[in-house]
Order: structure tokens, then sequence, then C-alpha cells
């Protein structure tokens, strides 16, 4: 019986061409959007692993700082250790602009850690060899070359040093920001003057021991860490003990699966197994209904349920055998090449992106398995039915819900719309699946379009630059930096420069406090401030109110505030809330003496200003002193909300924070400002340009602060308007390629219905045609059935989204900044066209394909 | 009387050479108004076939067949689907009912694909006639095989077609329902004069019939 059940399913299998052919596409389908999603997945995962990887500098699985070389000898036989690389911090260089370059001694293996090793060239041997980044050669003023040579500033121990340094090799930066030089051991050993252990008493970082490792296993690393450290000594909970060792596990390369992204993936998950069940269990029933008959007369011939059950489970497996593969093979391929469109959207928080997945087996044994899994779990309920079908039963079988209804209002005539309708309800099950199949899929395009256009892009660029363009120094748009000192300043001459290009206008230069006006300073009420600590790098004193706010402070112990002097023209565009908002009004009182602006931080969610940064009422009267002495009294004329650009410039706020700290931002004409501060200094100078005239002014100064003044940098609004759209692109591209999978699954679902009714009514047809159905009422009765397939999916699909869009949607996008939420049904309703358009021509074409032949030949196959 | 239906020289040959299998060579037939023919036959002598030519589903190789004058070869498939349903009512051995429509909906099937309302009066009639007042409301799955052929009889009737094309109506029935039912058929027939032509293997059956043609390898035994 064996042999001859295999014979069976062969020939079976050989039999039913096209609806072998349709299962084999379901499960391809099944494999691909399994494949694609679990290959973007993974990808995803690793490339930002990598990425966050390249970002913190390290790829290890944690590391140690601060030890004498004693600890670090101990360190390197801790038996969880495998590989432990050496890190000798000396400084940054002080002679950087743009690029800020760290300089270590490292050896091979910490640098190989610590994406540094060269590229180009040999790891330093002597004393005076460097390895650096291509960038921070530049920066340097010399060429990525092995053999040139590069003049080095740092401060250790106190004492400046300017060494003249050999490339040895170099390589490719990962960070526009912040890349290492490092040299070898024999420069620690040439220099024993820096290398010296003082970290105990002034935390010099020069001449400590720092080491990345990678441990034999991650798990319980943590605690293994911080065991070892008190083995050697030291001490690694109190940041303040002389022996403190720091030993942190990275959590970039070991991190932790976050319980909201374990549910989202696993809900994701469950829907697809879902929809791919919807179609694989609509292929497998339709099969078997079609064989019923067969099935019926194997029962009689005396087949066991079980022979039944296995006979259907090998044409499964056969399916599957063909179905997998290919889908596994295409899948991999859609998920790689999506890949970087995604990557491409982070890219804006995560410079320097790296994209790629390797066809790990994880991928495709998990693909296949959860394949398996669908197409298992669909063929029960059709192989159920088929084992149990009694031969009699199977012979007079004609598709009907059974039984349940035995009458029902006749209508006066049977119209053929009507007729469709009855179709329908033949099996409700199925009828049930292909709608919620194609729901599926208006819903989820509806919800990717909800979130495409609700992705505000101008609140985004508004929030980074209001106007077209703004020139900074380079240091000011430096992220670790900012506009901090006067040397910061822009230079008039470039503002010069930049005004003279052909359709610059609205120009303004905006002038800011720093760190060295320290002799005017701001009063004003419930102003209660603490002894407060003085900043190592900015010398400023920092004092805390009872909010822990923190200001910085100028000679009289007062804060100095971020005070910042404008024309009108940028009053105009700032974002006016509270008493004059009127900027002409506002600007002319100011001008005259008669007060000042405040600004507050906005909360990016719902633009409404950050209360806890709200200081200071209109009203308010601000005292201004200067060298201790009461200047002016400034009253608050109005308040304004403001963003980004009015504090700084794109997505740095660093310079602020490092002046004037939580403390109030004041905005001053310029003429007020220029008679408060002795030296007053231009932070940026901000511009619009005809739009005509935009791409020559962007390649204008593309060119300017490249090749002729890198001291300089510039933001446009063209930038920000670009890194903006990167997450529409993703949102659009997953978004799309995840609804028209399950579109594609719905419509597949559709076909296979069409196709099967076709063949299996054929007979039903032929007596409905030989009573004098003509061919186009046959058409029409078949259009009805699949447009109304249609129909209920785009209600469903409609009714379910603008439900969802107003409930979770609305929340998920309300929590996000860049997000203004805008309701609606657009993409919903679009699809309902293109399915309903679908629907409607997929029965014209199976008929024409599968209803062929008189109606006597017809009414002679059925028999 | 007049004749409804002239066949004349009737030829349906399948295949080529000596494959070549005539189902029906030189069939000459007249039938008459209001009369209810049968045609009998084994097996394989070319009745069904010659059925199908009457009723416009299948065209001769060669020959005619007119309808109440209307030569059925000079009408394309949609004008021949179009004038079954005003013209011919076709009642088949197994029922052919449309499982999803109730009774009183597969009677009035073909009038409305006509697009015309139908005559209550006269389908209440016919349907009182048949014994299935109680059953307008049912599905077809829910009743006896007598009682789908006579849901069937009654929609070859419903559009009064000049004539009705039975074919084997009780080759799935039992002797006392066929008796019943072809009791029915006639009486039905005779009360609204149609015009009946049935086939059969059946001798006693067809010893109702007017009169009984017989046919054999393709034509007419007299």
């Amino acid at each position: 019986m064996g042999e001859m059940l295999k014979t069976l399913t062969r020939r079976s299998f050989a039999a039913g061409r096209v609806r072998n052919l349709i299962a084999v596409l379901a499960i391809t389908l099944t494999a691909v959007l399994f494949t694609s999603i679990t290959t973007i997945g993974i990808g995803t995962e690793e490339s930002m692993t990598l990425t966050m990887q390249m970002q913190k500098g390290s790829k290890s699985d944690g590391d140690f700082r601060n030890m004498t070389a004693k600890q670090f000898e101990m360190l390197k036989e801790a038996d969880f250790i495998e590989l432990a690389g050496l890190r000798m911090p000396v400084n940054f260089l002080s002679n950087t602009n743009r690029h800020n370059i760290e300089f270590d001694v490292l050896d091979d293996v910490q640098a190989e850690l610590t994406f540094c090793s060269p590229t180009h060239g040999k790891a330093p041997v002597a004393y005076n060899e460097i390895v650096a980044s291509e960038q921070a050669l530049r920066e340097l003023g010399a060429l990525p070359e092995v053999g040139a040579e590069v003049t080095i500033e740092f401060t250790a121990h106190n004492r400046e040093y300017r060494l003249p340094m050999v490339v040895s090799g170099w390589y490719e930066s990962t960070s526009d920001q912040l890349s290492m030089m490092w040299a070898g051991i024999a420069f620690r050993d040439a220099h024993p003057d820096i290398f010296q252990f003082t970290y105990d008493q002034d935390r010099d970082m020069a001449g400590t021991y720092c080491s990345d490792i990678i441990a034999v296993t991650a798990s319980g690393l943590s605690k293994k860490m911080e065991q070892e450290a008190i083995h050697m000594g030291g001490n690694p909970h109190d940041m303040e003990a002389e022996n403190y060792i720091a030993a942190t596990v990275n959590f970039v390369t070991n991190m932790p699966l976050e319980p909201e992204i374990a549910v989202m993936a696993a809900l994701l998950a469950l829907l697809f197994v879902f929809c791919c069940y919807l179609l694989i269990y609509n292929v497998f029933d339709i099969a078997v209904m079609q064989e019923i008959r067969r099935y019926g007369l194997y029962r009689t011939i005396g087949m066991s349920k079980r022979q039944v059950r296995k006979l259907i489970n090998r044409q499964a497996v056969w399916l599957s055998g063909i179905g997998i593969p290919i889908g596994l093979f295409i899948g991999f391929f859609i998920g790689r090449a999506a890949l970087p469109v995604i990557m491409a959207s982070l890219s804006e928080e995560y410079a320097n992106v790296a994209a790629d997945v390797s066809p790990s087996p994880v991928i495709f044994l998990g693909a296949a398995l959860l394949t398996a899994i669908t197409v298992f779990l669909s063929t029960r309920k059709p192989v159920r039915v088929a084992a149990n079908i009694s031969p009699i039963e199977a012979f007079r079988y004609v598709e009907n819900s059974s039984g349940k209804r035995r009458e029902r209002k006749s209508s006066l005539g049977a119209d053929i719309s009507r007729l469709a309708l009855s179709n329908l309800g033949r099996n409700k099950r199925r009828t049930v699946f292909i709608i919620i199949s194609l729901t599926l899929c208006v819903v989820l395009l509806n919800c990717v379009g909800t979130a495409a256009g609700s992705l505000d892009i101008e609140k985004q660029v508004a929030f980074k630059i209001r106007t077209d363009f703004a020139v900074t120094s380079a240091a000011s748009m430096n992220g670790m930096k900012g506009f901090v000192h006067r040397e910061d300043a822009l230079d008039e001459q470039v503002i010069g420069t930049v005004s003279a290009q052909p359709g610059v206008k609205d120009g303004s230069p905006i002038y800011k406090n720093t760190v060295e006006d320290t002799d005017v300073t701001y009063e004003w009420e419930h102003l209660v401030l603490d002894e407060g600590i003085v900043d190592k790098d900015s010398g400023l004193n920092i004092r805390f109110d009872e909010n822990y706010m923190y200001f910085g402070t100028g000679d009289d112990r007062r804060p100095i505030c971020n005070v910042y002097g404008m024309e009108e023209s940028v009053v105009a565009r700032m974002d006016l809330r509270e008493g004059e908002t009127d900027a002409h009004a506002l600007y002319e009182k100011m001008a005259q003496g008669k007060g000042v602006m405040v600004g507050v931080d906005v909360n990016r969610v719902d633009m409404s200003i950050n209360a806890d940064l709200d200081m200071a009422d209109v009203g308010e009267i601000i005292t201004v002193y200067k060298d201790g002495k009461p200047e002016r009294e400034l009253p608050v004329l109005a308040k304004a909300a403001v963003n980004g650009d009015d504090q700084e410039i794109g997505i740095t706020c660093n310079g602020p924070l490092e002046v004037g700290g939580n403390g109030l931002y004041l905005y001053l004409p310029t003429n007020i400002y220029k008679e408060l501060y002795e030296e007053p200094v231009i932070y940026k100078y901000a511009f619009n340009v005809e739009e005509s005239q935009r791409e020559n002014v962007t390649a204008f100064l593309e060119d300017y602060v490249n090749n002729v003044n890198p001291e300089v940098n510039y933001l446009s609004s063209q930038t920000a308007r670009e890194d903006a759209e990167k997450t529409r692109k993703t949102i659009n591209f997953v978004g799309g390629l995840v609804g028209m999978i399950f579109g594609f699954a719905g419509v597949l679902n559709l076909i296979n219905t069409m196709v099967t009714t076709i063949l299996i009514r054929r007979h039903e047809f032929a007596t409905m045609q030989s009573i004098g159905m003509t061919r186009k009422q046959l058409t029409r009765m078949m259009i009805f059935e699949s447009v109304y397939y249609a129909l209920g999916a785009s209600f469903l699909g409609v009714v379910s989204a603008a439900l969802l869009g107003v409930t979770i949607i609305r929340n998920m996008l309300g929590s996000m900044w860049q997000y203004t939420f805008h309701f609606t049904l657009a993409p919903a309703v679009c699809v309902s066209v293109i399915l309903l358009i679908v629907s409607a021509v997929v029965p014209v074409a199976a008929l024409w394909l599968f209803h062929k032949g008189s109606i006597v030949e017809q009414l002679r196959v059925a028999e | 009387m007049e004749n409804i239906l002239k066949a004349a020289g009737l030829k349906k040959y399948y295949g080529k050479g000596d494959t070549m299998v005539k189902a029906l060579d030189g069939v000459d037939l007249e039938i008459e108004r209001g009369k209810f023919t049968a045609i009998i036959g084994t097996s394989g002598s070319g009745k069904s076939t010659l059925l199908n030519m009457l009723g416009g589903l299948d065209t001769p190789t060669e020959g005619s067949v007119k309808i109440g004058g209307t030569e059925l070869a000079t009408l394309n498939n949609e004008q021949a689907t179009i004038f079954r349903r005003k013209q011919i009512g076709f009642i088949f051995q197994n029922y052919n009912l449309v499982p999803v429509l109730t009774v009183w909906e597969n009677i009035v099937f073909p009038i409305s694909l006509d697009g015309q309302k139908p005559d209550k009066k006269f389908i209440m009639k016919v349907a009182g006639m048949l014994g299935l007042e109680e059953k307008l409301d049912s599905l077809p799955n829910n009743l006896s095989g007598g009682q789908q052929q006579r849901v069937a009889i009654a929609r070859a009737l419903a559009s009064k077609p000049s004539i009705i094309l039975a074919d084997e109506p009780t080759g799935n029935l039992d002797s006392k329902t066929s008796d019943d039912v072809i009791g029915l058929l006639k009486m039905t027939s005779q009360e609204f004069h149609q015009t009946i032509v049935m086939i059969t293997h059946n001798p006693e059956i067809a010893q109702m019939a007017d009169r009984i043609i017989r046919i054999e390898d393709g034509r007419i035994a007299t």
C-alpha cells in the first residue's frame, strides 16, 4: 500500500497542475515574506550593532579603565578574558578645528577592537610613528600617505607638548566628528613624563592603563568584570574613590533585547503567519473540495482515514519542497536589497551607517521553519475534512454551507447580483478568509500612508534651521564643541563674502555671548543658587538652583545667561507666544531699551513651552549687571518658544549649555547687545536665498568651506529636508513592501478562489447557460462575486483603518515629535479602488482561461 | 395541426477517417404543437445528441433545425442562448437546480435572466399542480429527488416556452416517483398546451407519450 500511496500521490500531483502552481506560489510567497522580513530584521540588528560599535568606537565585550601597570598585568591573567587590548590615553589634540582627534598609545589588539587598525601602511613601531584616520590627517594639514609628517599638540600633566610625528599607516574614518590617532608602545617608553600614573591624585587620564576585552562568554560578564576590578584592588562602584576603576560591559555589543521590541516582533510574526495561513488554508481547502469525490471513492474502496491524510500531507510536503527553497532564495535578495534603504534613514542619528547582512543560516532556518509551520497549520482542517468525508456524501457533495438554513425568503426575481451574493455564502469560512486577507492589506497600507503623511518634514526642518542657509565657524557646528569661546566667532569677512553672492537676502548676523563675557550678568526674581562648582573646561562657575537647573555664572556669581543680539528679521522668524507678539512693535520697543524677549525651550512633541525651563514671566523685571553693578532694568516684553535654530544651529545645542546652561535665553536687538557687551562677537550668519540661486549658493558654500576657508561650516534647509525625507522613504518602502506582500497574498487568494469556482461549478454554469444564461450574464455574475469580496474587504478595511488611525496610530505618532498626526483614508481608498479593479478583472480572465468549450462538453465533463 | 419543430437531414459526425463516429446520420423529424413525444433508444444510439441539436445546445455537422419558424443555425451563440430561455424549456436527468437559489427563485430564474417580470399567478398555478406551494422557500438540497425534478418541470414551464425538451427526466428516480413525475409532466403540458419532447430508454415511460420515435445508430427507426 505504501508504494501504491506514493504512486497515487505522484499521479494526483501531476494531474492538478494549475492547483499545484497556485499552491507552490502560495508557499513561495510565504517563504519570501518570512525570509525577507528576517533578513531585514537580522540585517538591521547586525548593521545597527556594527554601526553603534563603530560609533562607540569599540566592538569589544567590555572595557576596564584607569588601571595601573600592575593592575593591567593582573587583568591579562584573568581566566574569563580571551583577549585584552592595551590603551594608554594621552589627550585630545589641541591643534584641530572641525575634526576631534584623540591621541592614545595602543597595542594591535586594542586597535583592532576599536576600529583603528591601519588599512594602508603598518602599525607604528618607532617612537615617532603614528596611525591616524584619513580625516584626522587632513585636519592636521597632511595627506593620507605613509611617511607623511604631522605635528601634534596636546596637554598632559599640565604640560603642553608639540611633537613632530611620521605616519606609518592610516585608515578610513567612520565618524566626521571624531577619530583616533595612535602611537605604539615605543612612544610610551620614549616619553615616561607623559605616562606617569597620577590618576588617583589629579584624575589625569595620561598614564592610566585601559583595556578593551573580549570575554570567553558574555553570560554574567558584568559581575565577573566587577569582581575582577575588586580583585585587582580597585573600586568599580565609587567614581570619587581614589582607586576607582571603570569596568563596564559594552552594551552595544551585548545588547539586551528590549521587551517592547520582542513583543512587537512577535506580534508582527503572528500577523504574517496569520496572513499566510489564510492563503495556504484556502489553497488546500479548495484543492480538497475539488477532489472530494475522489477522496470519497478512495474511502469507498477501502482507504483508511490515515491513508487519506497521508496522501494529502505528502502532497503538502512536496509542494513545500518546491516552494520553500524558491521563496528563501528570492526573499533573501529582497531583504538584502531593502536593507540599505532602511539603514539610510537611520543615518541621521548614526553617521556612517554600515549596512550589510550575511546569508546566515539563522535567517534561512528560521524562515523555512516558520513557513513549514504555517503550511502545517493551514493544512490541518482541509486534511481532516478530506479524511472524514463519508463516501456517500462525497458523491452528493455540492459546496454549500450545510443544513443550518433550510429556508429563506425568496425574492421576487432572481437577479444576478443577488445570486452572486448567495454564492459567497456557500463557503463562509473561505469568504471570511479572503476578505480578511484583503482587509489586512488595506489597513496596513493605510497605516503606512498615515505615518508617512504625518511625518512633519517642515517641522523637523524648521526645528533645525528657520532660514535657507546658516553659516557659522566650524567649531560651532561641531556637536562636541559648539559656540563657546570668542575665538569660535564667525569672521565678518566671511559674512561679507557670503552676502555678496547673488540671490542672498534677509541676511542677518546673530551675536551671542561666550564664556569670556563674564562681566555682564543677569538677575531675576525667585533665583536661588547654591555654591556651585568650577567647570574645568570653560572655567565658569556653575551653580544650581533647587530644581537642579544649572547656570553658568560670571564674575559677580550671577548667571551670564545665553544672550543673543539680532536684527528684526530674525525676531520676526521666531515663534512669539506671550506678551507682545507683533515682531515689529516688539523690536521697536526693545531697540529703545524698553525691555527684552525671553526664549524658552519647546516640548518638541506638542510644541508647547517647556514648563520646567519657564523661569521668567512677561512683565517680570530682569536686572542687568555690568562688572557687578546694576546697569539697567529690562522688563520681559515677550516670550518665545525657541527651537534648535534659535539656540544654536541644527541639532547641536552644546554651546548654550556650556555658556549659560539652563539659564535664561535672552534675545536683544543688535544695538542694545552692542551697548552691553564690550567685545560683541558674531555667532552665525543666517540668510535666505532667491530660489533660482539656491543651487549656486550651495555649490559656492560647499567649495568655500572645503577648499577656501575650512574654519567655516554651513547648514542648509535643503540638507535638513533631505535628512527628514529619508525617514519617509523608509516608511513608504518597508510599509509598502509588507503591504504589497499582504495585498499579493490576498489577490492570489482571490484568483485561486475564482479559478476554482469556475472549475468546480463548471456543470452548474453549463446548466445555467443551457436554460438561458448568456455568457455575458455568467461573466457578470462572476464579476459580482469577485467584486463582493473586494467590496467587503474595502468596507472593512476603510472602517478598521479609520478606527486604528484615530486610536493606535494617532497615539503612536503623537508621542514622536517628528510627526504631526494627519488623519487620512486616501491610501485605504486608493488600495480599495485597485482591489476593486483587480477583482473585476480576475474573473473575466479566469473565465476566459478556464471556461472553454461548448455547453454540451461542459455538461458531459461534469458528469 | 401545425408543426412547432422541424428538423431536416440532421447529421452530427465526430472525428475523421477511420475513427469517425456518426452520432446522427440524417434525421428528419417533425413535431406537432401540443403533443407529447418520446424518443427512445439504447445507450449510444444518438438520442441525447439529437436532443442537444433540437435545443440549440450543439450545432449539427449538416442539416437544419427550425423551431416556430426560427432556423437555429442562423443564430450566434448569444442569440441562441436568448432564444433558448424564451422558447425552450429544459429538464435534465440530474435536475440541475442552482443550489443557492430557493425553489421559487429557481423556477423564475430563466425569466429573470431575460429581464422579465415573472407571471406570478401563472407560476403559482404551475407550482400548485406540481405540489410545490409549501416548498417555494426551500433550498434544493433539502428536497427529495422527485421534488427537485418537479421544480425543474416548473422551471421549464415558467417562461411558457414553445417546446419543452426533457433528457431522461426520470433517470435518477425510482419507478413510483418516475410515474408520478411523468404523470404530472403530461398533465401540466395538456393543461398549458405545451409541446414536450422527452428522451428515455425506458419503454414503460415512453408508453405514456402520444407518439414514440425510436432511434438506432443515429437514424430514426420506424
